[in-house]
């Protein structure tokens, strides 16, 4: 019997110097200073931290060491950087700074190689692949590059399977067009995925309630939960508050 | 100089108030016969005339809350309440609703909120399942006008805050067509704030910014004289503020909300906001020689809840800095050592050295006279900033 | 990994001086050391080994001066005597072994994220430690030790492994105290001040 806690991950959005949350991957809105929040967070004794540089890859940005620092300064806990990493001196930089993690989207599809490499220097268990789904017109879901500017035209499980095979440790695996809208995970995307590899996969994108979160986990296979707005906003259409759902009803919904 | 004098009342070597703590320093005091001051006499004043605590303010009140509940008839929200993570607003919010009230509660963060604040505010609001509205000024911007107040040597660090809430409030209730605002302030459980330096309008915020600040204001709500007048006249929104008619003890909400909601009380220091907490501990006393927990202090002495001695030893003890608050706030707006203390040292100016509304708003004190009667400004407003400075501007 | 800095990091929150040495000169002078997680298992041996001087300094430290030592994570398998991982043999310093996960069905390995690890033998290193707390793991090999009394703390994943281990004044944790909120903190402080 595993006593191994289901993880449940806020996914915090870095865009410049301030942390964001998008709806879509499109408009976003402010959702205060890192370094504070981050700082609540901790208060919060939430597992695990993820944060996304949403405009490095596009910008061709590195990441912007100073502020990581900054944030890993404040954190009691595991912590994971994603956005323009494209090498592994960039990768190491950000280890270096003390996170556990780091997270490759773009970079990972246009060189696979890079996740083999990253693995092998640093452990398959430092290495997260960065899915990023979208439906396109015909209903057919692709994986997206560049904040999902770009259609790389392949299909998600494929991708994942090959990620898995080139060292990847964990995939997150992002629905676009659930992003910020609060109605529950994509469970036949998530399900297709994590059947497919042994690696864990973390859902992103879309959860609203706490039975989302038990659902993405029992129903679709998910090892971990990834939140977005449900940790940035009070209430679906309300205003900005950092929260954490209660440990105990996590693990009701979990169990 | 030290602000701090011996803690033993008796021993303080100057004079003070015999009924609260306020000493012959603050600025505007006289005693009279009884060796009373005029704040703890127009505390009186206040009292008899809104009732607070009697039969009669309870009267008052229970007619204003008929009329929001008419006023507010029909819409989603029939008030609202700004919320902090405080003691105030917090219980403010769990006496709208026992009041029957459909409140929605409003937020404005400077993103220098402490884990403390934040955590109290969703407690209390997932409790009374009461909806949210927050507007975040984007940090950087928030300190740019922040930096900005520090440089030019002016005490009023926190003013735009302070505006930023005020018109947020303003903004929201337009919003949503909610005609009431309620506000938590009790001149019983914490004093009349002396009449001293302090002052801050729109047209100030926005003279120190664009002097000293670096980035254009987007997203920080500046609250210019026409807005201002706009949301008075047009909007017709009305600030009421129950604890001036109804009996109200801190220390008794404190209790409740611990007890009902697993509130958590961040100490007589401002923890709640890391700002507001450099302001009052470290920024004020340090620069401007001003220590304004005395005037908490002194309400709790008047109204019997503390004792002289003890509420004079308090205030002569020294401030409670969280670790590392001036080292986080001169990362954050990005002081070297030498700036800050350059800045901490320098001589003090004021507002008066900057363009302001004051003028224009002591020429209009008539028309300001009408909107505080009915409600529409806030009394302490139209006392505080419709009359020539050698009287209350602050 | 480079969970150096967050280690010094939550010392510093204890209001405890610590830095990062790899100079025996300065090992000489420590009143406390504390081994971290850091790579491979004969790398980190290998590493130890190569700098002259620097086994016997901390042998010294550890067996005949008997500070206080903690190794983390890997720091803790080097304790053992050796681990499946590599061929070097480790530290020797408490009797036990490293090795891998059982490859289960539905095993996934390393073994990462929040577990509970329960009390099996009291000691001052834990406490105030509650008798089933969490903390943060990751890491693809656990130790076994020769005999129970070893046993401060166990975890079950797949199987029971050892989540700290003790021997007088030889101490090992398995997990990240500096990433497991105040349940790390609690360790670290008490390791502070035995």
């Amino acid at each position: 019997m595993n006593a191994l806690r289901t993880r449940v991950i806020p996914v915090l959005l870095l865009r410049n110097e301030s942390l964001v949350k998008t709806v879509r991957f499109g408009k976003f809105s402010y959702v205060g200073d890192p370094c504070n929040t981050v700082r609540i967070f901790n208060e919060l004794e939430v597992d695990e931290l993820m944060f996304l540089d949403i405009t490095a890859s596009r910008e061709g940005r590195s990441p912007n060491l100073k502020l990581l620092a900054d944030i890993a300064d404040e954190c009691f806990m595991p912590l994971g950087y994603g956005g323009g990493l494209r090498s592994l001196e960039q990768a190491k930089a950000v280890f270096d700074i003390g996170f556990e993690k780091v997270c490759i989207n773009t970079a990972a599809i246009e060189h696979p190689d890079l996740v083999t490499e990253l693995a092998r220097q640093y452990g398959s268990q430092a290495v997260v692949v960065s899915i990023d789904v979208k439906a396109g017109w015909w209903g057919g879901a692709t994986v997206r590059t560049l904040a999902g500017r770009r259609n790389t035209r392949q299909d998600p499980v494929t991708w994942a399977m090959e990620v898995e095979r080139r060292g990847a440790g964990e995939i997150l695996l992002t629905s676009i067009d659930r992003e910020g809208s609060w109605q529950g995970f994509d469970l036949e995307l998530v399900k297709r995925v994590a059947d497919a590899v042994s690696i864990p996969v973390i859902a992103h994108g879309g959860a609203g309630t706490l039975q989302d979160i038990g659902a993405v986990v029992k129903q679709a296979h998910a090892s971990a939960v990834a939140l977005g707005s449900m940790v940035v906003f009070q209430r679906q259409g309300m205003g900005v508050l950092v929260n954490f759902p209660d440990a105990e009803q996590l693990e009701a919904v979990l169990v | 100089m030290s602000l701090l004098l011996d803690p033993d009342i008796d021993k303080a070597g100057l004079r003070i108030c015999s009924r609260c703590i306020y000493d012959e320093r603050v600025s505007a005091i006289h005693f009279d016969a009884e060796g009373i001051c005029n704040y703890c006499r127009q505390v009186e004043v206040l009292v008899n005339q809104y009732g607070t605590g009697e039969a009669k303010g309870e009267a008052l009140f229970a007619d204003i809350l008929d009329d929001i509940k008419r006023s507010g008839a029909g819409r989603q929200y029939d008030c609202i309440v700004g919320v902090s993570g405080g003691t105030d607003s917090s219980y403010l919010v769990y006496l709208a609703k026992r009041w029957g009230l459909r409140p929605l509660a409003v937020h404005y963060d400077n993103t220098w909120n402490s884990a403390i604040a934040t955590m109290n505010i969703q407690k209390v609001l997932k409790c009374l399942d009461v909806d949210l509205y927050t507007h975040v000024v984007a940090n950087k911007e928030a300190d740019d006008i922040f930096r900005a107040f520090f440089l030019s040597g002016v005490p009023e660090i926190e003013a735009s805050t302070d505006l930023g809430y005020a018109y947020l409030l303003r903004q929201v209730a337009a919003k949503f067509g909610i005609k009431t605002i309620l506000e938590g302030h009790s001149f019983v459980a914490e004093g009349i704030t002396p009449l001293g330096r302090n002052y801050f309008d729109g047209r100030y915020i926005e003279a120190i910014h664009s002097r000293f600040g670096r980035d254009r204001m987007k997203t920080y709500p500046l609250m210019t004289f026409s807005r201002f007048l706009k949301s008075a006249i047009l909007d017709q929104t009305k600030f009421i503020r129950p604890f001036w008619y109804i009996r109200y003890s801190k220390a008794s909400a404190r209790e409740f909300l611990k007890t009902s909601y697993g509130w958590q009380y961040y100490g007589g220091h401002h923890l709640e906001n890391r700002m507001t907490s450099f302001c009052h501990s470290v920024y004020l006393p340090q620069k401007y020689g001003s220590d304004m927990r005395n005037n908490t202090l002194s309400a709790l002495a008047r109204n019997g809840e503390m004792s002289r001695a003890a509420a004079w030893a308090e205030y002569n003890t020294p401030p409670l800095i969280e670790d590392e608050l001036v080292g986080y706030f001169k990362k954050r707006l990005g002081l070297s050592e030498q700036a800050y203390n350059d800045v901490m040292q320098s001589p003090p100016k004021n507002w008066t050295e900057f363009p302001t509304y004051k003028k224009r708003f002591e020429r209009l004190r008539p028309l300001f006279f009408i909107l505080a009667k009915a409600n529409l400004v806030p009394m302490s407003f139209y006392l505080k900033y419709c009359f020539p400075s050698r009287l209350p501007t602050s | 990994m480079g969970n150096l800095g967050s280690m010094l990091n939550m010392f510093k929150r204890i209001g405890v001086k610590a830095s990062i040495e790899a100079d025996p000169e300065v090992i000489r002078r420590a009143e406390r050391l504390v081994l971290p997680g850091v790579g491979a298992f004969d790398a980190a041996m290998m590493r130890i080994n190569g700098v002259p001087g620097l086994l016997d300094v901390l042998r010294n430290k550890a067996l005949t001066e008997r500070i206080p030592v903690l190794g983390v994570c890997l720091g803790m398998q080097l304790l053992t005597r050796s681990s499946e991982e590599g061929v070097l043999a480790g530290l020797d310093w408490i009797p036990g072994v490293t090795q891998r996960f059982p490859r289960q069905d539905g095993l996934k390995v390393p073994h990462m994220g929040w577990n509970i690890a329960s009390l099996t033998t009291p000691s001052a290193l834990t406490k105030g430690v509650e008798p089933q707390s969490r903390y943060y793991f990751v890491h693809t090999y656990c130790v076994q030790v020769d005999d129970p009394s070893f046993s401060l703390m166990r975890t079950h994943y797949g199987l029971d492994f050892e989540a700290a281990i003790s021997r007088d004044n030889i101490h090992g944790v398995q997990f990240h105290p500096e990433k497991s909120h105040r349940f790390g903190l609690q360790i670290l402080t008490n390791f502070a001040t035995l």
